[in-house]
C-alpha cells in the first residue's frame, strides 16, 4: 500500500541497495510530501538504516535514485540535516557540547571561516531548544546516553534544514524525554519542516507521526498513518512474529484506536 | 653540561620536529589513525628513492614530491584493503607498509650505483650532525644548519594546515558521515592530512628517523591525553612535552654518550609511563566533574 504524492519533498525512485552484491533493499519507490513527521517502521535488519544512508549519499545505490526538493542531493545539502545513531561516534573525544553542537553551522560556513558570536548563539539556543541548556561547557564523554542523544538533535537544528533524517534517535532515551522530543519535533513539522525518524517501537509510532513507511528488505507501507497503520500491513513488514501482533493488535483494541480522534 | 650554540640549535630543531609531529598525532589519535602514521612513515621510503634517483639528489622537491606521492598510495591502499578487501584495519596496515618499505629496500639495492642512500639513515637518523650540514648558497653566505630550516618550513606548514583547517579536521575526525552530509569533503580532509603527515617524515627522516617519527606522532598526543579531556588543552600539552623531550633528550643523550634521536624517544616513554601510572592511581573524583541532571523541556 504505497500512496504518491504530488508535488514530493523527498522522491525515492527504483532505489535498490546491495552490499557485497546481496541486496539488502529491494526497488524501493516512494514520495514524500512536505511538513510531515515520518517515521520507518520495520525489524532488525529490514534496512532502516540503510534506507536514511542511501538518501544522503553515505552509501552508492546499485540503481535507483533519489531527489530531495526536486533535485539530486548533492545540490541541496544546506536544506538536510542528519542525526546519525548514538553509537556512530567515539564520545571520549574531546569536545564541549557547545563545539559539538556549533558544528551543525559548520555546512553554511564553508571552508576556512571560523564560527563566531552569531553561530554561537544559534547553537546555545538549539541546546535550550532540547533542555540541556545547563551542559554548554560539558566535556562530551561526561553525558548519559540521553543526554548524547539531545546534543546531536541540538546540532541538527543548529543546521537550520528543511529536511531532518533521524536514525534510531530514541533508542536509549527514557519515556519523559522521547515524548518532549516527540514533541519538539512536532512543533518543527508545524512550522513547514519534514523529519524523518527510524524507529523501532510501534506503540509510540502511532502516536507521533504522521505518516509511516514500512519495510522489510522491500518497501511495505508508505502513507498518511490513518491508512497504512492496520494489521495486514504489521504482519507483512513483521512478518511471523505473532507474539508481538497479536501485543499490538491487543493495544490497538484496549487504546480503541482512532487516529482521527489523536 | 653545556649550553652552546649546537645545543641550542639541536634542541630547538628537536622542538620544532616534536611539535610538528605532535600536533599531527593528535588528529591521527583521535580519528584512531596512529599506526597509519607508522605505515606512511616507512611507505615513503620508495618514493624517496624513486625521487633521489630521478633528480640524482637526496635533499631535492622530486624527494618530497615522491614521498608525498607514497604516502598517499598507502592511505589509500589501506584504506581499499579495509572497505573493498574487507580486511581488518591492523592486519591491512601491516600488509602495505611492510610490501611498500620492502619496494623501497629492493629499490635502493637495485639502484645502489646510483643512489647514495643510507638505509641506517633512513630508520635512525641523526639529530648531532646537524651543525655541521650548513646550507650554503651559491655566493657562499652561510645560512645555518639547513636540517633547521627544513624542520621550520615544515613547522610552518603544519601550523598552517592546522588552523587554516581546523573546524574541518575535528568535524572529520569526530563524525565523518555527519560532514559527509553537510557537504564538507571528508575524504578531501583525510588526504590533506595524510600528504602533510607524509611531508614530515620525509622532511624529519633524516634528523630522527623512520622509526623515531613514529614515537613522536603517537607518544605525546597519547600522554597529553591521559591529562586533558578538551582539545585546546590537548595541542598545547602535546607541544610542551614535544619541548621537553627534545631538551631532556639532547642532555641525557649528551651525558651518557649515546643517541640523541633515540633518548628523545626514551624520554617521550617516561614521560608516558609516569603519566599513565598517576592515571591508574587517580581517585576517582579527580577524573569528573559532576552536576545535577536538569528536565527537558525548559
Amino acid at each position: 500500500m504505497i500512496t504518491q504524492v504530488e508535488n514530493p519533498i523527498l522522491e525515492i525512485h527504483d532505489l535498490t541497495v546491495s552490499y557485497d552484491q546481496n541486496p539488502v533493499l529491494w526497488n524501493v519507490d516512494l514520495s514524500l510530501p512536505a511538513g510531515n513527521l515520518v517515521g520507518i517502521l520495520g525489524p532488525n535488519g529490514a534496512g532502516k538504516s540503510t534506507l536514511i544512508k542511501a538518501i544522503m549519499g553515505l552509501i552508492t545505490p546499485t540503481s535507483g535514485y533519489v531527489k530531495v526538493f526536486d533535485k539530486p542531493m548533492n545540490d541541496v545539502r544546506a536544506r538536510i540535516s542528519y542525526v546519525p545513531q548514538r553509537e556512530s561516534v567515539d564520545w571520549n573525544f574531546p569536545a564541549s557540547v557547545l563545539d559539538v553542537v556549533m558544528m551543525g553551522t559548520y555546512g553554511k560556513l564553508g571552508l576556512f571561516r571560523r564560527p563566531g558570536k552569531k553561530e554561537k548563539d544559534l547553537a546555545i539556543k538549539c541546546l535550550e531548544q532540547v533542555g540541556m541548556s545547563g551542559f554548554v561547557g560539558r566535556q562530551i564523554s561526561e553525558l548519559s546516553g540521553g543526554q548524547q542523544q539531545r546534543v546531536f538533535i541540538a546540532r541538527a537544528l543548529a543546521q537550520e534544514a528543511d529536511l531532518y533524517l533521524m536514525d534510531e534517535p530514541f533508542a536509549g532515551v527514557d519515556m519523559a524525554t522521547e515524548t518532549a522530543i516527540f514533541q519538539l519535533l512536532q512543533e518543527m513539522t508545524a512550522a513547514g519542516k519534514t523529519v524523518i525518524v527510524v524507529h523501532h517501537d510501534i506503540h509510540s509510532a502511532m502516536n507521533f507521526f504522521d505518516w509511516l513507511i514500512m519495510l522489510n528488505l522491500h518497501l511495505v507501507a508508505s502513507g498518511p498513518k490513518e491508512i497504512v497503520m492496520n494489521e495486514e500491513m504489521l504482519r507483512k513488514t513483521y512478518g511471523g512474529k505473532l507474539n508481538l501482533l497479536t501485543r499490538v493488535t491487543d493495544l490497538i483494541r484496549q487504546k480503541d484506536f482512532n487516529p482521527l480522534k489523536g | 653540561m653545556t649550553f652552546d650554540s649546537n645545543a641550542f640549535l639541536i634542541i630547538f630543531t628537536g622542538s620544532l620536529i616534536a611539535i610538528s609531529c605532535g600536533f599531527l598525532g593528535v588528529f591521527m589519535m583521535l580519528r584512531k589513525m596512529s599506526m597509519t602514521g607508522d605505515a606512511i612513515s616507512h611507505a615513503v621510503l620508495p618514493g624517496i628513492v624513486i625521487g633521489f634517483f630521478v633528480s640524482g639528489s637526496q635533499r631535492s622537491l622530486e624527494v618530497i614530491i615522491g614521498a608525498g606521492l607514497l604516502g598517499i598510495l598507502a592511505t589509500l591502499m589501506i584504506d581499499w584493503l579495509r572497505k573493498k578487501a574487507r580486511v581488518q584495519l591492523d592486519a591491512s596496515i601491516g600488509i602495505t607498509f611492510t610490501l611498500l618499505f620492502a619496494i623501497g629496500i629492493i629499490l635502493i639495492n637495485l639502484l645502489a650505483y646510483k643512489v647514495d642512500l643510507d638505509q641506517e639513515c633512513v630508520l635512525y637518523g641523526e639529530i648531532a650532525y646537524l651543525p655541521i650540514d650548513s646550507w650554503i648558497t651559491k655566493n657562499g653566505m652561510n645560512l645555518g644548519p639547513r636540517i633547521t630550516w627544513l624542520a621550520g618550513l615544515n613547522f610552518l606548514f603544519v601550523v598552517g594546515f592546522i588552523y587554516l583547517l581546523f573546524k574541518e579536521l575535528v568535524l572529520t575526525s569526530f563524525d565523518e558521515n555527519f560532514s559527509s552530509v553537510m557537504g564538507i569533503p571528508a575524504k578531501g580532509i583525510n588526504l590533506a592530512l595524510m600528504s602533510i603527515v607524509s611531508y614530515t617524515t620525509v622532511s624529519s627522516f633524516e634528523s630522527v628517523g623512520a622509526i623515531l617519527v613514529v614515537a613522536l606522532l603517537v607518544v605525546p598526543p597519547a600522554t597529553a591525553f591521559l591529562w586533558t579531556k578538551s582539545l585546546m588543552p590537548l595541542l598545547k600539552l602535546t607541544a610542551v612535552m614535544g619541548v621537553l623531550i627534545a631538551l631532556f633528550g639532547y642532555y641525557l643523550a649528551y651525558l651518557i654518550d649515546s643517541s640523541i634521536a633515540g633518548m628523545m624517544v626514551l624520554v617521550a616513554g617516561v614521560f608516558f609511563g609516569i603519566s599513565a601510572l598517576i592515571h591508574s592511581k587517580k581517585p576517582s573524583w579527580m577524573g569528573r566533574t559532576s552536576s545535577t541532571s536538569q528536565p527537558f523541556g525548559v
